[in-house]
């Protein structure tokens, strides 16, 4: 196990918080960072409660996200509604490979991934699957940094909605699964932004010591 | 190095004051470009429509979706304007050891905006959208398309460049004067 180093003394333990937005380490007693005036907290607040929720809620909207048209095509008068999959394999009938392999990928990979990786990290750091948290650190980190392509698609549409505008030939108007495909990647990024990487190191050391400390996520 | 994860604590980043501060200001000024020139014209028969930033956010608002175009306003437009012009605003007097009245909260709201900056994800929509109107109509990309590539780069440039601690570090002894 990589475990901590002895003689290491965590901060929490000594009532010692970095602050969430410019890191000054400072006592947690005394509310308020006195740098930059942030809330202090040893840990987030009801982190691993607030990543499940909003996990669970961008995994119902990815329901519709891909059920639904994100956008229509009228062209001469024939309405053609297209879902992200649609898109996706017109590109590949096409020939277009590595661009369907970009679009499966921000479209269809990172926002299952995302949602697995969310609940994979908050059941680690309750200890209900072993795990390494330099591992796991790494896959919140990649988390965090892949989630923003997601929203490539929602950019296609506005730039088709935007162009193609061609009178009675041809328009494209944007569909209902936009508005829940936009949905699913800002909550995935507000789960990522709510969970504690702190609390896997927790889980660890409380394990280490056969739970003889009070957990710390308490605060 | 952190005794817990391994992660890299502080890495010197020399001159990171200067560099922000001149890659954000460059960024201001593409800005300008970006919004009012087009993006990209495209001929059909006898039609032409051009894309532009704003254009696009307006299109989404108008054609019914209100929710998905302020995204697309925020991601694109506000965003990167809240990042490049907070970091001039801070950065810039800091060079000369002072601090900005209000410093303090504008680098807190610079570093929550960081995040939902997606200008770089935007090109690639734009590029992904080419392949898709290749084939129906007449593409020419306009001045506010090389600008965008330049302001996008300009963006990763000041980012890269900070060393966050350093930052705060630094406001905090320019406060004490």
């Amino acid at each position: 196990m990589s475990g901590i180093h002895k003689g290491v003394s965590r901060g929490a333990k000594n009532g010692l918080a970095g602050c969430h937005v410019c890191e000054k380490v400072s006592p947690v007693a005394v509310v308020h960072c006195p740098r930059c005036g942030s809330h202090l907290h040893l840990r987030k607040p009801d982190s691993i409660s607030r990543t499940i929720a909003l996990v669970i809620a961008s995994a119902l909207m990815y329901v519709p996200a891909n059920m639904l048209p994100i956008m229509s095509i009228r062209e001469l008068g024939v309405l053609t509604e297209s879902t992200i999959v649609q898109g996706l394999v017109q590109f590949w009938n096409a020939g277009s490979y590595p661009i369907a392999i970009v679009i499966f990928t921000a479209s269809i990979l990172i926002p299952l991934l995302k949602i697995t990786a969310l609940l994979w990290l908050c059941a680690a750091a309750k200890g209900m699957v072993p795990h390494s948290p330099k591992v796991l650190g790494q896959v919140y980190w990649i988390t965090e940094l892949l989630g923003r392509w997601s929203m490539v698609d929602i950019f296609v549409v506005a730039i088709l909605v935007t162009m193609v505008q061609l009178g009675n030939y041809m328009r494209v108007t944007p569909g209902p699964g936009a508005l829940a495909f936009a949905g699913v990647v800002i909550l995935t990024m507000f789960a990522a932004m709510s969970f504690d990487p702190k609390l896997l190191w927790d889980q660890l050391e409380k394990e280490a010591t056969d739970g003889e400390i009070e957990p710390i996520s308490k605060q | 190095m952190c005794v817990c994860c391994g992660a890299t604590l502080y890495q010197n980043r020399p001159a990171s004051l200067v560099r922000v501060t001149s890659f954000s200001m460059t960024a201001l000024l593409l800005m300008l470009i970006v919004h009012t020139a087009p993006f990209i014209t495209m001929d059909a028969g006898s039609m032409r429509t051009t894309l532009t930033l704003p254009g696009a956010a307006k299109a989404l608002i108008l054609e019914g979706a209100p929710i998905v175009g302020w995204g697309v306003a925020i991601f694109t437009i506000i965003t990167p304007l809240v990042l490049a012009g907070g970091l001039v605003y801070v950065c810039g007097p800091l060079m000369f050891g002072r601090r900005a009245p209000g410093a303090m909260v504008v680098t807190r709201w610079m570093s929550r905006t960081e995040p939902w900056n997606m200008i770089e994800v935007f090109l690639l929509g734009v590029l992904v959208s080419l392949l898709k109107l290749g084939h129906v109509a007449e593409l020419h990309f306009g001045t506010g398309f090389w600008a965008f590539t330049v302001l996008m780069f300009c963006m990763a440039a000041a980012v890269a460049a900070i060393d966050k601690r350093e930052l705060w570090d630094r406001l905090e002894v320019a406060g004490e004067k």
